[in-house]
C-alpha cells in the first residue's frame, strides 16, 4: 500500500514536472514573444540601427524637398531630444550629414549611404510581398528590422533571383544599385481638383496605424480614382464604383498620378467569388493584393483581363469551386476570388 | 576598345532600369496580357466548337456525383478503403512466400554453404544474420503491399480521380493550413513514407508541400502496420474474451491510425501559425479531363518509378543496419554485449515514459525500416531474458508464427499493457526511416527541414507517451 | 499532311526511319528540346520518340528534372531534351528559368511545342512566347483525339500561317502523327522549312518604343543576335540570366543559324 502510494506521488511529481518542461520548450520556440525572438529583438536595438533610421529619415526629406532638424529627427525615430543631438554629433563626425543653422542636410556620402539603405529595405519589402506569406502590415516593420543586418550581397542575390524589382509594394522606385532614383512623380491626393481621373501610384506606409486604414478601404497602387468633390480639404473620389471620401490627412499619403484627356471610367467590378454555379463572367483583373507566386498560377491559368469564366461545380465541402477557364478546370478557394475582379455576363451566349 | 564595350553594354542596362521606372508597376501583367491577347485572336480565327463538348458533358456529370455534397465523401472512402483493402488482402500470401523463401529456406541454405567454406563465425554472423537476414526481412515485407498500393493509387491518378479527392479535401486541409493535395500525400504515407514525400511534389505551393512533407510522417506506414496489430492483438485484444479479440485489436489499431491523422492536421496547423508562417503560400489545383487510364504502362511506371526506387533505397539502408544490429547483439565488452550495456543503462530512462530499454534500442538500431523493430525486439529481448529455444540463435533476429509465442516472451521480458499501448503510439509518433530521412532530404534540400521532420515526431512521441503513463499511474495505480 | 487514324503511320511501321536510341546520345547531328504546359502529353511524344519510359499521368507537375534522349531519323542522330512543363516561360520560377535558358543559350536546332488541341488558347500563350526567342521551331497539336470527341475543329493550316511554323495534329497516346511530326522536325533542322515565327503584337506604345529603342542599342553591341525585342523584353522585366549575359558579352556568342551545339 505504501508503495503504491509513493508510485502515485513520484508520477504526480513527474507529470507536474514534465508539464513544465513542455512549458518551457513553447515559451523559448515561441515565435515573436518567445525567449528567441525576445533575444534578437533585443540584439537590434543599437547604434548603427539608429544611424541608418536616421539617414533614411533625412534621405525622405530630402526627396519630398522637406527641411528636416533635430526635433523632426527625434520624433520620426522616437527618441529623446538628447540622444537625437548625440545622434546628429556622430553624423557630423563621420561626414554624412552638414548642418546649417538649425537644418540638417545629407553629405554626398550620407546620401549615397541612405541609398543603400533604402535599396535594401525596399527590396526585401518587395521579397516579404511577393514571395512570403508576411501579412501586409507587417512588410515595413520586419524590412525595418531586417535592413540592418543583411549584407548588401544577400540582398542583391535576392533581387536577382525576384528579377531585378525597380518598385517596392508601395509603389516606390528602388534605388539603383548606382545610387539613381526617379524623380518623384504623380501628385498628392489631397491636392486634385474635382473632376480629375488619375491612377493611384503610392500609398504611404508610415504612420502606420493610417497605412492599416486605407488598406482596408481596399485602396492599391494601380487603382483608377475619379474625384467627384472636394469640400472644407475633405476629397470625394470613386474608387472601383465605390464612393469614398477620406480627410486631408488621409489623403495626403496617397499618391496619384493623373490621367490625360478623357478616360472613360471604369465599370464596377465584382467578385468571382460571387458568381453562382452556372454562372459565366468576363475577367477585368486580378487585385494587386494577390502577389508572387500565387498571381503568377492564376495568370498562367488563364486568369489574365478579358477571358471569360464560368463558376462549374462546387466541392463537397463548399469551398472550394471548380471554375472553367480557357478549357479547363481549376479550383479555387474563396479567399483566393475574393481577389479577381469579374464582370458578370447575363446573356448565355458568348 | 573592350572597355568601351564594357561601358556600351553597361549603358544599356542602365537605360533599361531607367525604362522600367517609368513603364510603372504592372509591366509584366501588361506583358502577359498581350500574349494572351494574341493567342486568343489567333484561336479564334482557329479554333471552332462545333455543337456540344461531349467528352467534357461527361466530365462534368462524373464531378458532379463525386463532388457531390452527400456522395462526394462517401465514395471516396469507399475507393481508398477498397485500396488498401486490396493492399492488404493481396500482400499476405506474397509477403508470406517471399518470407518463408528468403528466411525459411535461403537462410539456411546460406549458413550452410558459409559452414562449409569454413567462414569464420562473426564473418558469417555480420553477413548473413546480419545484412543478409535484415535486407530479406525488409523485402519479404515491404515489396509485396508496394507493389500492390502503388499501381492501385497510379490507377486512380492517372485516371483523374484523385485531384477531385484534393478538390474536396480541401476545405478541412485548408483550415489546419494546408493544401488540399495533402489528402494524397497522406494516404500515399499510408503505403510508404518516403513515397509519400516524393508525391508531395505535386504540391507547388512551398509552404503546403513543406507542411506535407514534415506531417508525412504521422501517417502509419506499410512497415508499421503489421508492428501495431501484432501488439494490438497481444496487449489490447487480450483484455476481452476471445470471441471479441480480433474486432477490438483491430479497432485500436483504426483508432492508432486515426490518432495519426489527427496529430497529422494538428501539428500542420501549427507549423503553419508558427515556424512556417512566413513561408509562400500559393493554392492552385487543376481539375484536368477524365482519362481512360493504360493498365500496362501504368504497371510499369509505378512499379519502376515507386516501388523499385523505394525498395532499393530501404534494401541499401537495411544491410548496414543489419550489420549494425548483428554487432551490438554480439559484441561482449567483459561479460555483456554491448546491447545488454544499453539495455540496462537507459532502462531508468525508458520506463519514465513507459517503454523500456529494449524498445529504445531496438528503434535506434533499426531505424532503416520499420519492419524490423519488431524482429529486433525479439531478439533483444530473448537476449537479456535469457529465454532459450526461440529464433535462430542469440543475437539473430527473428520473428514467430504464433502471436501466443511471441506474447510469452513478450510478458517474460516484463512487458504491461502499459508498454503495449506506449509502443503503439511510438510507432506512430517516432523519427521517419533513415529513407524517409534521407528523401525528406532529397526533396527539401534543406538540412533544417530534415531535422525538424525528423525530431519534431520524436518530440511529440516522448511527450505523449510521458503524459499517458504518468496519468496511467496517477489513475490505475 | 494527313491526319489518318489508320497505323500506317505510326513509327513501328517505320522501322527503317525511325530507331529509338534510348538514353544514348553520343555524337549528335541535330538536337531538338520539347517543351509545353503540364498534362498535354509532352512525356507521351517524348516517350513515342524516344523509347523510354519516362513516367507520364493525368496530374500537372510530374516530369521535375530535365529528361533527356535520342533516336536516329532518315540516318541522323538526334538529341531530345525534354523540359519541365511549365505554363509560361516569364516568371521567375527555376523550372521556367530552366525552360527560358536552354532555349535561348541551349540553341536546339529545333523546339517541339507540344499543345493540349483541346486547350488551345491556354497553350498559345506558351506557344507565342518560345516563338518570342527561337526561330525554329514545330507545334505538335496533342491529344487530338479528345479534341475530336468534344468537337473541336481546328484549321491546322491556318494556325501554322498564323505561327509561321509547322503544326502537326497527333495523339501521342495512341502513337498518331509521330511520322508527320519527325517528317517536320528534320524539315526544320535541315533548313528546309524556314520558319517566320509570329511576333506578339498588342503591346502598347509605350512598350513598343522602350523595346525598339533597347534593341537598337543592343544590335551595336550584338549585331548578330536573332531575336533582339525579346532581349530587350527580357532586360525590362529585370532577368538576371540575360542582364549577366549582356554585362559579360556572353551574349554574342548566340548566333543566327548557328547550329552547332555544344551541351
Amino acid at each position: 500500500m505504501i508503495t503504491l502510494l509513493t508510485v502515485g506521488i513520484q508520477s504526480g511529481i513527474l507529470f507536474f514536472f514534465g508539464v513544465v518542461v513542455v512549458l518551457i520548450i513553447f515559451w523559448i520556440f515561441w515565435p515573436k514573444k518567445g525567449l528567441i525572438a525576445l533575444f534578437s529583438k533585443i540584439k537590434m536595438n543599437n547604434q548603427r540601427v539608429q544611424l541608418e533610421d536616421a539617414l533614411k529619415y533625412l534621405f525622405d526629406c530630402e526627396y519630398n524637398k522637406n527641411l528636416c532638424n533635430m526635433n523632426s529627427i527625434a520624433g520620426n525615430l522616437n527618441i529623446s531630444d538628447d540622444s537625437a543631438s548625440q545622434l546628429i554629433e556622430r553624423l557630423l563626425v563621420l561626414g554624412l550629414v552638414t548642418m546649417d543653422d538649425n537644418t540638417i542636410s545629407l553629405t554626398d556620402t550620407g546620401r549615397s549611404y541612405s541609398l543603400r539603405v533604402i535599396r535594401v529595405h525596399r527590396i526585401w519589402e518587395r521579397y516579404l510581398a511577393d514571395e512570403t506569406s508576411v501579412a501586409q502590415a507587417d512588410w515595413h516593420n520586419e524590412a525595418d528590422r531586417i535592413e540592418h543586418f543583411v549584407t548588401q550581397e544577400d540582398t542583391e542575390k535576392l533581387a536577382a533571383q525576384m528579377g531585378n524589382p525597380v518598385f517596392d509594394p508601395h509603389g516606390d522606385p528602388i534605388p539603383s544599385i548606382d545610387g539613381e532614383l526617379p524623380e518623384p512623380k504623380g501628385k498628392l491626393l489631397s491636392n486634385l481638383k474635382k473632376g480629375v481621373t488619375g491612377r493611384i501610384i503610392h500609398i504611404e506606409d508610415e504612420p502606420r496605424s493610417i497605412y492599416e486604414q486605407l488598406v482596408v478601404e481596399g485602396l492599391y497602387p494601380g487603382m483608377q480614382v475619379y474625384v467627384t468633390d472636394v469640400d472644407k480639404g475633405k476629397t470625394t473620389f470613386i474608387a472601383n464604383g465605390d464612393e469614398c471620401t477620406l480627410t486631408p490627412l488621409f489623403a495626403s499619403q496617397i499618391t496619384v498620378e493623373l490621367l490625360s484627356g478623357t478616360v472613360p471610367l471604369a465599370p464596377k467590378y465584382e467578385l468571382l467569388s460571387s458568381l453562382a454555379i452556372g454562372e459565366k463572367a468576363e475577367i477585368a483583373g486580378i487585385s494587386p493584393n494577390c502577389r508572387g507566386q500565387q498571381r503568377r498560377r492564376l495568370m498562367d491559368l488563364g486568369v489574365v483581363a478579358g477571358s471569360l469564366v464560368s463558376a462549374e461545380m462546387k466541392s463537397a465541402s463548399g469551398d472550394p469551386i471548380g471554375y472553367r477557364v480557357m478549357g479547363a478546370t481549376i479550383g479555387i478557394r474563396k479567399t483566393q476570388a475574393d481577389l479577381i475582379f469579374v464582370h458578370k455576363k447575363n446573356d448565355t451566349n458568348e | 576598345m573592350n572597355d568601351n564595350h564594357l561601358k556600351e553594354r553597361e549603358n544599356i542596362l542602365s537605360e533599361a532600369n531607367k525604362a522600367r521606372w517609368d513603364l510603372g508597376i504592372d509591366l509584366h501583367d501588361t506583358v502577359i496580357e498581350s500574349i494572351y491577347e494574341d493567342a486568343s485572336r489567333i484561336a479564334r480565327k482557329t479554333v471552332k466548337q462545333k455543337g456540344e463538348k461531349a467528352a467534357y458533358a461527361l466530365d462534368l456529370r462524373i464531378d458532379k456525383i463525386v463532388t457531390s455534397r452527400w456522395l462526394g465523401f462517401p465514395i471516396m472512402f469507399l475507393l481508398l478503403a477498397l485500396v488498401f483493402w486490396l493492399t492488404v488482402t493481396g500482400a499476405n500470401y506474397p509477403s508470406g512466400l517471399l518470407a518463408s523463401f528468403l528466411i525459411d529456406y535461403m537462410h539456411p541454405i546460406l549458413k550452410g554453404a558459409a559452414a562449409s567454406i569454413h567462414m569464420p563465425w562473426w564473418l558469417d554472423g555480420v553477413l548473413i544474420d546480419g545484412a543478409y537476414l535484415a535486407m530479406a526481412w525488409v523485402i519479404a515485407v515491404m515489396l509485396p503491399p508496394m507493389a500492390i498500393f502503388f499501381p492501385l493509387f497510379t490507377l486512380l491518378e492517372d485516371l483523374g480521380y484523385l485531384p477531385r479527392v484534393a478538390f474536396n479535401m480541401d476545405s478541412l486541409f485548408r483550415k489546419a493550413g494546408a493544401h488540399g493535395k495533402q489528402a494524397l500525400t497522406m494516404s500515399m504515407g499510408f503505403g510508404c513514407n518516403a513515397a509519400g514525400v516524393i508525391a508531395a511534389r505535386v504540391i507547388d505551393s512551398p509552404r503546403e508541400r513543406l507542411i506535407a512533407i514534415i506531417t508525412n510522417n504521422f501517417s502509419l506506414c506499410n512497415g508499421r502496420w503489421p508492428t501495431q496489430i501484432l501488439i494490438a492483438s497481444i496487449f489490447i485484444g487480450g483484455l476481452v474474451p476471445a470471441q471479441l479479440a480480433s474486432v477490438v485489436s483491430a479497432g485500436a489499431v483504426v483508432g492508432i491510425a486515426v490518432l495519426g491523422i489527427f496529430f497529422s492536421l494538428v501539428v500542420s496547423w501549427g507549423l503553419s501559425k508558427s515556424v512556417l508562417r512566413g513561408e509562400a503560400s500559393a493554392f492552385s489545383l487543376e481539375l484536368p479531363p477524365y482519362r481512360p487510364p493504360r493498365i500496362w504502362q501504368t504497371l510499369y511506371t509505378s512499379l519502376i518509378d515507386r516501388t523499385i526506387i523505394v525498395l532499393w533505397r530501404a534494401v541499401i539502408f537495411a544491410v548496414p543496419a543489419g550489420i549494425v544490429i548483428w554487432l551490438v547483439a554480439n559484441v561482449h565488452i567483459g561479460e555483456l554485449s554491448l546491447a545488454e550495456y544499453f539495455i540496462q543503462w537507459s532502462n531508468p530512462f525508458a520506463f519514465v515514459f513507459g517503454l523500456n530499454g529494449v524498445i529504445l534500442l531496438a528503434y535506434i538500431i533499426a531505424i532503416p525500416a520499420n519492419e524490423i523493430v519488431i524482429p529486433t525486439i525479439l531478439m533483444l529481448t530473448v537476449l537479456i531474458t535469457g529465454a532459450s529455444g526461440v529464433g535462430a540463435g542469440t543475437g539473430v533476429i527473428f520473428e514467430l508464427n504464433s502471436v501466443g509465442d511471441t506474447a510469452n516472451i513478450l510478458h517474460a521480458g516484463g512487458w504491461t499493457l502499459l508498454t503495449g499501448l506506449n509502443l503503439m503510439l511510438f510507432s506512430l509518433l517516432h523519427n521517419p526511416c533513415s529513407t524517409t530521412i534521407y528523401t525528406i532530404f532529397k526533396e527539401t534540400r534543406s538540412v533544417k527541414w530534415t531535422v525538424v521532420s525528423t525530431f519534431l515526431p520524436i518530440v511529440l512521441g516522448f511527450m505523449v507517451c510521458f503524459f499517458t503513463t504518468q496519468i496511467w499511474y496517477l489513475f490505475f495505480v | 499532311m494527313s491526319n489518318s487514324n489508320n497505323c500506317d503511320n505510326c513509327p513501328v511501321h517505320n522501322k527503317e526511319n525511325l530507331i529509338k536510341l534510348g538514353l544514348n546520345m553520343e555524337q549528335v547531328d541535330y538536337v531538338i528540346t520539347m517543351a509545353g504546359n503540364p498534362n498535354t502529353g509532352k512525356s507521351t511524344v517524348f516517350n513515342n520518340l524516344t523509347g523510354l519510359h519516362q513516367h507520364t499521368g493525368n496530374w500537372p507537375g510530374k516530369t521535375v528534372s530535365r529528361a533527356e534522349g535520342g533516336f536516329i531519323y532518315n540516318e541522323k542522330r538526334y538529341k531530345v531534351v525534354d523540359l519541365p512543363g511549365t505554363y509560361s516561360l516569364l516568371s521567375t520560377s527555376t523550372d521556367e528559368e530552366v525552360a527560358r535558358n536552354f532555349i535561348l543559350f541551349g540553341q536546339p536546332d529545333v523546339t517541339v511545342i507540344v499543345v493540349d488541341a483541346t486547350r488551345l488558347e491556354r497553350n498559345l500563350n506558351l506557344a507565342l512566347q518560345i516563338l518570342e526567342i527561337t526561330d525554329r521551331a514545330v507545334l505538335c497539336l496533342n491529344l487530338m483525339d479528345e479534341a475530336k470527341r468534344n468537337n473541336i475543329e481546328i484549321d491546322e493550316r491556318a494556325l501554322s500561317k498564323e505561327l509561321g511554323i509547322p503544326v502537326i495534329p497527333a495523339s501521342a497516346r495512341r502513337k498518331e502523327g509521330m511520322k508527320e511530326l519527325l517528317a517536320a522536325i528534320e524539315e526544320v533542322a535541315a533548313g528546309k522549312y524556314v520558319c517566320k515565327p509570329h511576333k506578339i503584337k498588342s503591346r502598347s506604345i509605350k512598350l513598343n518604343n522602350a523595346i525598339s529603342s533597347l534593341a537598337s542599342k543592343l544590335a551595336e553591341q550584338f549585331p548578330n543576335l536573332p531575336n533582339l525585342n525579346w532581349v530587350a523584353l527580357r532586360l525590362l522585366e529585370g532577368d538576371n540570366s540575360i542582364i549577366e549575359a549582356v554585362q559579360s558579352g556572353e551574349l554574342g556568342s548566340i548566333n543566327a543559324g548557328d547550329s552547332t551545339v555544344q551541351l
